[in-house]
């Protein structure tokens, strides 16, 4: 990780927030009468996705990165396909968490991002695709930040508290948040974001107890087995 | 699975044109506009999917419809129209019963057309398209889709291995099959990593990363392209021109308003209605043609 990229990231990523965002938001007021807030937030989240697919590409990754990024998000996809039959008890967070510890924030928030995108091809795209992309992919941003300014250890014990937390914070702060806007502008009302958290409050639970199980089991041997390929190959040293 | 005529053009048309049905099956809220979008993406899907999408569109689509339309006057009071009060004091308002009818429609038509989406847009369209912006996340998406198999078939071959020494998920009690079930699954990580590094290696002695790459599948933009993506243009210039002259708005709240229709509207509405229509009567015409060849010889 150097300083270049981080700067050009901090660049784009300002640009998006001061110039695109608000006039997506000034258009969604003016041209379709505020009333599109499905759309215009669908946007506004496809958005923050755009200064992190720019970056990776213009850095041309090498083939050993590109590789392995692809099979941490075949593993989290082939595990979120095969708990189908349990709903939101997912490993695709504890992974997407263990990622951004070991191989670095870029390489978690890719790793969470292509999950979401892929794994609706077997589950089926929808609206909530870019949602899940961002919700998955910050989770892993934020592990590799976090680790690197030592807020998050390797033990299992942080890893669990930060597991549980972004699942139920983060992750389904944003989903909750993402399933309301489909109510359109009246529906922005106290009662309203109460009772959508609170029915949304059991899923994050459930979703949180799994990815504190997943990462209590998998947590050790996945970063040993991460390290192990990392010296050996001499992988992702920047 | 029959081929479908409208998934057989350059996958630009095809891309393009679920974005901009999405995008205005989001932002359209009338209603003459909201039964055109629905009706034509429930009768697409059943052209693509036949009876699996009647029952799809049965036993999901129609409940939550119902469901989600209920819960609105619920939560959102606004309105001038009190039909009655709830127990708890809060008024139940026509506008924000036929809001929330509104609003479900518009969600059931955006995953309806997303139902077409998965049939149409295939994996390797996808990469064909994004290949050249960002060819790096492509690949990854690409190789996520075919790693996916893959792992699970490697599953079956350490399973099998590890059967033979008595130790699959299948043998032992219960502890001893999660343990053996979890070795398995670190026997296939570590498998898989070893493997990627070596496709990496073959990938790069092979001259990944170097200029001039080609693409698995070939599509080219022909006239038939041309035509189609000038025709969506059209339909797509009238239906905004009909937009900015307000036919496509509704306002709900505090009362229901909506432009008196004139001939204007007429039109926007058979430009829209071709428009959401035009993969349905592709592949109704397409199936009669070839039905017309095969009855002549």
């Amino acid at each position: 990780m150097n300083r270049g990229w981080m700067n050009r990231r901090t660049l784009l990523a300002s640009l998006l927030i001061l110039v695109v965002i608000p006039a997506t938001i000034v258009m969604g007021i003016v041209v379709m009468d505020d009333r599109k807030y499905y759309f215009i937030s669908l946007l506004i989240i496809l958005y923050t996705l755009i200064p992190f697919a720019m970056v990776f590409e213009s850095r041309k990754p090498q083939a050993r990165e590109l590789i392995v990024i692809a099979v941490l998000a075949a593993i989290a996809v082939a595990g979120r396909s095969a708990f189908f039959m349990l709903p939101q008890f997912k490993p695709v967070l504890a992974i997407v968490i263990i990622t951004g510890v070991s191989l670095g924030a870029e390489a978690g928030f890719l790793v969470g991002a292509v999950t979401g995108f892929v794994s609706n091809f077997f589950f089926g795209q929808g609206p909530w695709t870019p949602w899940q992309m961002f919700s998955f992919g910050i989770v892993g941003f934020l592990a590799g930040i976090l680790f690197r300014i030592k807020w998050l250890r390797r033990s299992k014990l942080s890893l669990c508290i930060f597991g549980g937390l972004s699942a139920i914070v983060i992750y389904g702060g944003i989903m909750n948040f993402s399933s309301l806007s489909l109510f359109g502008s009246n529906s922005y009302t106290k009662e309203s974001i109460i009772a959508i958290y609170i029915s949304g409050f059991w899923f994050d639970l459930v979703h949180a107890i799994a990815t504190v199980c997943f990462l209590f089991i998998l947590a050790r041997p996945m970063l040993e087995k991460l390290d192990r390929i990392k010296r050996k190959y001499g992988l992702i040293e920047r | 699975m029959r081929r479908d005529s409208f998934a057989a053009y350059h996958p630009i048309v095809n891309f393009g044109y679920f974005v901009v049905v999405l995008a205005f099956s989001m932002i359209f809220m009338h209603p003459v506009f909201q039964g055109i979008a629905l009706i034509s993406a429930v009768t697409y899907s059943i052209v693509l999917n036949g009876i699996k999408a009647i029952r799809f569109n049965v036993l999901y689509m129609l409940p939550m419809l119902i469901i989600l339309a209920a819960a609105n006057p619920l939560f959102n009071h606004a309105g001038v129209t009190i039909l009655f009060y709830m127990k708890d004091g809060n008024p139940v308002t026509l506008e924000s019963i036929l809001y929330g009818i509104a609003s479900s429609c518009m969600l059931i038509t955006v995953m309806v057309w997303f139902s077409c989406y998965n049939k149409v847009m295939t994996s390797d369209k996808f990469i064909y398209l994004f290949g050249r912006i960002i060819p790096a996340l492509s690949l990854i998406f690409s190789m996520v889709l075919r790693f996916v198999p893959r792992f699970k078939q490697q599953i079956r071959v350490i399973s099998v291995a590890q059967r033979s020494i008595g130790r699959d998920v299948t043998q032992g009690n219960v502890v001893h099959r999660a343990r053996h079930g979890i070795r398995i699954l670190s026997i296939m990580t570590t498998w898989a990593m070893e493997n990627a590094i070596e496709t990496a290696d073959s990938m790069k002695a092979r001259g990944y990363g170097l200029p001039g790459r080609t693409s698995f599948s070939l599509y080219r933009l022909d006239r038939r392209d041309q035509t189609m993506l000038i025709t969506l243009a059209i339909l797509i210039a009238a239906v905004l021109i009909g937009a900015s002259a307000g036919e496509n708005t509704i306002r709900y709240f505090p009362s229901i308003h909506m432009k008196d229709q004139s001939w204007l509207s007429a039109v926007v509405y058979t430009a829209y209605g071709l428009l959401c229509m035009l993969p349905a009567i592709i592949s109704l015409v397409e199936e009669l043609k070839w039905k017309f060849i095969i009855s002549k010889t």
